[in-house]
């Protein structure tokens, strides 16, 4: 059970979710499947600098291995950024619904080249 | 000792007042802080060409800890266009009634943003001025919010996030290998790498996302609708067209730099790069929505840009760098006319707009400095960098392929020139009133184009400290390089492109989302196989 580990399972979350914005047409399914993109680079960055045992770096004379406190702190800002960009592509999500009546991209694209073309 | 946080700060203070009050008095006050932020941005520059780089620490933590602020004469370079662009939109807009306070506010918002990612030193940093400003740009894209902006907004958001998920997977790679996340530090630790196939896949990631963000060849798909979206205002066009999308070449620049020694990947982004250029006008070409002709030519430009860096001569690369300036002022003049023209006009239909010189003389003039300048006429600033890369590249078959290039650039804006002869429609016949300062604002972006081209030289010793020799001969032959192509453009314009249907259906060519992120993942892949086959 050695390799599977978090970056492994990561890397093939990451994937999962490459594959969703690839092969799924609709928009919801895309705004999900870059959240699962996320959340696997999430998993990733707090696992690479992991040992068994370190303590936190907190107070003074510490022994023993310390945790690396950055990427918890990085992934605290990309959770952050997370939940602002899902918030704003739903919204948008949302209003090409109202304007377009569809949430498939092949379609969309149709749509809006006629609109051009008008 | 020059605080460059200030630099970042002063923009966002006055979108904030702007977003507060909108009167005339605080828009002056605007203007001037803006002025006055461009000559900041040179005193800056004057600063570190006697002094050299320094870095600022954010939060004063040591080296390799905090965040660091690298400011060098690139980024500084970068700065002082950044600075001076914005100031130019802002006089644009000085009389706009379509400017309302949420506009202007995101307006500076992405000055700070984009000035932030020119001095920011810190890989991760840099992923989060880009997520913040790809969504400040989105929402600009879609401020009118009509039928097709929402459309095009929203292509361009998740594509661009999707890109930036890539990134920062490969910024987490990084890290996981050097345990820094400062550029700099980073590449100073590269010699030590043992098995340079560790890499591999931390580069791909991330040149990936970079390369979408640069919109070279096969992710250029969401670039002409974002920056040729019809009801985007003209300044938001011309700031993505000319600015924005140079962030993404600068990234190019800096994280080749981090890798340099270790994965030297010229001749791919070489190919990609003239590939690019000759897909970019072949499209251009063929539309004919003036905002989308000029959109599709950005790509055309970034691919000589990017031929010109990967080159490995002094002067390949230092023309392309200088390309970057140069195209910044073209590119934003066009779209700043092309803004004008078409509220005139109502229409955006090349064949339906005729005789702009006679209605509008001083959009027409400051327009056609810029074609001058795009097709690298002498005297012009187009004609230096373009000579800058041919000559970096002479003796080889690139030096030909620039010439092919500037072939499609002069035959696409033989199409886009036509609108500016001829004689205008019987209802719109009279000369029509244009704002003072919009004409004041584009007159000296026009200008920009020939002073860039009187004074290369000059410049290109100033803000680049590289002695480029350009004698008067090369001046003459260049002019008549530039002749012959100019009548053979227009020879196979008029026999060729008018009575080909060809044109028609390349412009049907087009991506949706699923299909932008399968060139994604396949560029990525592609970048991974070069890079084991041929590199490591």
């Amino acid at each position: 059970m050695d390799k599977l580990n978090g970056e492994t399972v990561s890397i093939l979350l990451f994937f999962v979710g490459l594959y969703g914005v690839v092969s799924r047409r609709n928009i919801i399914k895309s705004v999900i499947s870059i959240i699962v993109m996320e959340t696997a680079i999430i998993l990733f960055f707090l696992t690479i600098h992991f040992q068994e045992g370190s303590v936190p770096p907190i107070g003074e004379n510490l022994s023993g291995a310390v945790a690396d406190p950055l990427p918890q702190a990085l992934m605290i800002t990309t959770i952050v950024i997370g939940i602002a960009i899902t918030a704003v592509a739903l919204v948008m999500a949302n209003s090409v619904y109202h304007k377009y009546g569809t949430s498939n991209w092949r379609e969309l694209m149709i749509k809006r080249r006629e609109d051009d073309h008008d | 000792m020059i605080d460059v946080t200030l630099y970042l700060l002063i923009p966002v203070i006055t979108g904030t007042v702007l977003y507060l009050s909108n009167s005339h008095h605080v828009r002056r006050l605007a203007l001037l802080v803006h002025f006055g932020l461009f000559a900041a941005a040179v005193q800056g520059f004057v600063y570190v060409k006697t002094h050299g780089a320094f870095v600022t620490s954010l939060g004063q933590w040591g080296a390799q800890v905090g965040i660091y602020m690298r400011v060098d004469m690139l980024s500084m370079t970068l700065l002082m266009l950044t600075a001076f662009m914005f100031a130019m939109m802002l006089l644009y807009e000085y009389n706009s009634t379509h400017t309302n306070q949420l506009y202007l506010f995101l307006f500076m918002v992405l000055q700070a943003l984009v000035s932030a990612i020119f001095l920011s030193n810190d890989l991760f940093n840099i992923f989060v001025l880009i997520e913040v400003a790809t969504i400040t740009v989105a929402i600009l894209i879609m401020f009118k919010q009509d039928r097709q902006s929402v459309y095009d907004g929203i292509v361009y958001m998740l594509v661009n996030i999707v890109a930036m998920n890539l990134f920062l997977f490969g910024v987490a790679f990084m890290y996981r290998t050097f345990g820094v996340l400062d550029m700099h530090a980073i590449g100073s630790k590269m010699h030590q790498i043992q098995n340079p196939v560790a890499l591999i896949i931390p580069y791909s990631l991330m040149i990936t996302a970079v390369a979408l963000k640069s919109a070279i060849m096969p992710l250029f798909s969401w670039l002409p609708k974002a920056h040729g979206t019809p009801s985007a205002p003209s300044a938001v066009s011309a700031i993505l067209s000319g600015l924005y999308v140079k962030t993404g070449v600068y990234l190019f620049v800096r994280i080749n730099a981090m890798f340099a020694g270790t994965l030297d990947t010229w001749q791919f982004f070489l190919m990609v790069g003239f590939i690019t250029a000759v897909i970019g006008f072949l499209l251009a070409i063929s539309q004919k929505d003036i905002k989308l002709i000029l959109a599709y030519h950005t790509i055309s430009q970034i691919g000589l840009i990017m031929v010109g860096l990967n080159y490995p001569t002094d002067y390949a690369f230092w023309g392309g760098v200088y390309h970057i300036l140069n195209h910044a002022f073209f590119k934003s003049t066009l779209f700043l006319g092309a803004g004008i023209v078409i509220d005139v006009y109502g229409t955006r239909n090349i064949w339906e707009i005729k005789g702009v010189f006679r209605k509008m003389p001083a959009v027409a003039l400051a327009s056609i400095m810029a074609v001058l300048g795009i097709t690298g006429a002498p005297f012009f600033n187009g004609s230096i960098s373009k000579y800058l890369i041919q000559s970096g590249t002479s003796g080889s078959v690139v030096e030909w392929g620039i010439l092919l290039i500037n072939l499609g650039t002069i035959i696409s804006f033989i199409k886009y020139s036509t609108i500016f002869f001829g004689s205008s429609p019987a209802d719109c016949q009279s000369r029509s009133q244009v704002d003072p300062w919009k004409k004041l604002s584009l007159l000296v972006m026009g200008a920009m184009c020939l002073i860039g081209g009187i004074w290369g030289q000059e410049l290109i010793g100033l803000l680049f400290d590289q002695v480029m020799t350009i004698g008067v001969m090369t001046q003459l032959e260049k002019s008549v390089t530039y002749a012959i192509t100019l009548v053979a453009g227009f020879v196979i314009y008029k026999q060729f492109v008018l009575k080909t249907n060809l044109f028609y259906k390349l412009s049907l060519f087009e991506l949706d989302f699923n299909g932008i992120c399968l060139s994604l993942t396949g560029f990525m892949v592609a970048m991974m196989v070069w890079l084991r086959v041929f590199v490591v």
